[in-house]
């Protein structure tokens, strides 16, 4: 009996030994903590010029995951999640805007639950520990394994395993993009008083007049998709009263995404082609067998540069499924 | 429910009504068509347009107010950096023997087609792409950090 115990300790302290050694265990461990861990705090998300900060308040209520976002600068916007339902208040001059929208990995959760699709493409490394918000991170590298992905540091809080911080950094280790707490707390009660918005009576409340949004596969191709990219999904924008359909195709690493959007190029349209970069985003364009294809993705230039020049037609379109 | 939603659309509600406006918003059926029906007709009653949020208009317009800056200079750099990425794929492919050929004569194919297409468009660099481009890009990829600076880009211009 002494001896089973022993070897049951034996086995526990190698696995935490291991947990601890791991960093791809310990970016599993981030990736849930930001979807099950109760907390309230202030974070501030810089990419290139641009900066904001947000107060979020995050629940996980017996499996349903609440999450409310202040936008504390610019535009008044608030937005709320449930699951991956998403409902956006976005004030615009005398009106506030209500948008839905569905499935994103917002912060802290920015990590997939199922990591084995980034192990192709980045090499996990533990860092060191940084002091973050007042907490001690430590410092988990994704080191990209070829030029077409960023270099990705994520902090994860040393007790509770919460992502703390993020950042994309290019190959000169400039930093592109960045994402974290300066103010974090963990939340102990179960009250959901504040699963609200904030109403100003002053602004009418509208609802987003939706475009048709259509899930579909066409054959649009992309010969040669970057390594470790996989089209994730193609919608079709359909704006009512208008006959141009804008194309969507959505392509992702796991973590990194990239949209290429196709459009017919009607006559006296001035078709564009050329690269911009907007902080971490790149972005593409492209004339394709007479449509405009733009590349859009928060992935080095090359990425995109290549999805733009390898997409060809073949006709035959089909509406699999109608939203 | 229908009545509270029509006190809502008249102004004639107060702060403890919020969670109507959470219930809306995510509702898809009916109550989600008679909030559409009832705004429209506040809107028609008080002589107001509906709101629109016309993606493509948008990106049209946008469009046709971007200035157009020609650069064959740039243009050509496109073009060297395509050559430039597909020599690095064949050296690439080089190393699988077996598709070697196959993606050989594949590439030399692509290499053909695409040196075509940038002699018969126009040689047009769009320096300032619209955002509306962006702004899809973040609201259905899955990526959510860009989400909270969404449209900032646009929405001081308007």
């Amino acid at each position: 009996m002494f001896r089973w115990m022993l070897a049951c300790a034996f086995i526990g302290a190698s696995l935490n030994v291991q947990a601890l050694d791991d960093p791809w265990l310990a970016l599993q461990k981030t990736a849930f903590a930001a979807r099950e861990l109760n907390y309230q705090g202030v974070f501030v998300y810089q990419n290139g010029n641009q900066a904001r900060s947000v107060q979020i308040t995050h629940m996980n209520n017996a499996g349903r995951e609440l999450t409310r976002n202040v936008v504390l600068d610019g535009q008044p916007r608030e937005v709320f999640s449930e699951g991956s339902d998403i409902v956006i208040f976005n004030a615009k001059n005398n009106k506030v805007v209500i948008e839905k929208r569905r499935g994103q990995n917002l912060f802290p959760a920015m990590l997939p639950t199922n990591l084995d699709v980034l192990k192709n493409s980045y090499t996990a490394k533990l860092g060191m520990v940084e002091r973050i918000a007042g907490r001690d991170a430590q410092i988990i590298d994704l080191v990209p394994n070829d030029g077409y992905r960023y270099f990705i540091k994520v902090w994860s809080d040393v007790e509770f395993g919460l992502l703390v911080k993020m950042s994309l950094m290019d190959r000169q280790g400039q930093v592109l993009e960045q994402i974290g707490f300066t103010q974090l707390s963990m939340l102990n009660t179960h009250d959901l008083n504040w699963f609200q918005p904030k109403i100003d009576l002053t602004k009418q409340y509208v609802m987003e007049e939706e475009t048709t949004v259509n899930h579909v596969t066409t054959n649009w191709v992309v010969a040669n998709l970057p390594p470790g990219y996989r089209k994730i999904d193609h919608i079709e924008h359909i704006v009512p009263g208008k006959s141009t359909v804008v194309n969507q195709v959505i392509f992702s690493d796991g973590i990194a995404s990239v949209s290429m959007f196709i459009e017919p190029i009607k006559k006296g349209d001035r078709p564009k082609m050329g690269h911009k970069v907007l902080g971490s985003t790149n972005i593409c364009a492209n004339v394709v067998e007479g449509y405009q294809v733009i590349v859009v993705g928060e992935v080095p230039a090359q990425t995109v540069q290549q999805i733009a020049k390898a997409v060809s037609f073949s006709k035959q379109t089909q509406t699999t499924a109608n939203k | 429910m229908k009545e509270q939603l029509s006190a809502l659309m008249d102004g004639e509600f107060n702060t403890s009504n919020a969670d109507h406006l959470l219930i809306v918003a995510k509702s898809d059926g009916e109550l989600r068509r008679a909030w559409n029906a009832y705004h429209m007709i506040g809107d028609v009653m008080r002589g107001e347009h509906a709101f629109h949020c016309d993606m493509t208009s948008r990106i049209m317009d946008a469009i046709d107010n971007e200035p157009t800056v020609l650069a064959p200079a740039a243009a050509q750099a496109t073009e060297a950096k395509l050559k430039q990425s597909l020599f690095k794929k064949t050296a690439f492919w080089s190393v699988a023997a077996s598709v070697t050929a196959v993606m050989f004569v594949g590439l030399m194919l692509l290499q053909q087609q695409k040196s075509e297409q940038n002699l018969l468009s126009p040689v047009e660099i769009a320096e300032n792409l619209p955002s509306e481009y962006l702004t899809a890009h973040q609201t259905y990829a899955p990526n959510g950090a860009a989400y909270y600076i969404q449209n900032v880009s646009y929405t001081e211009q308007r």
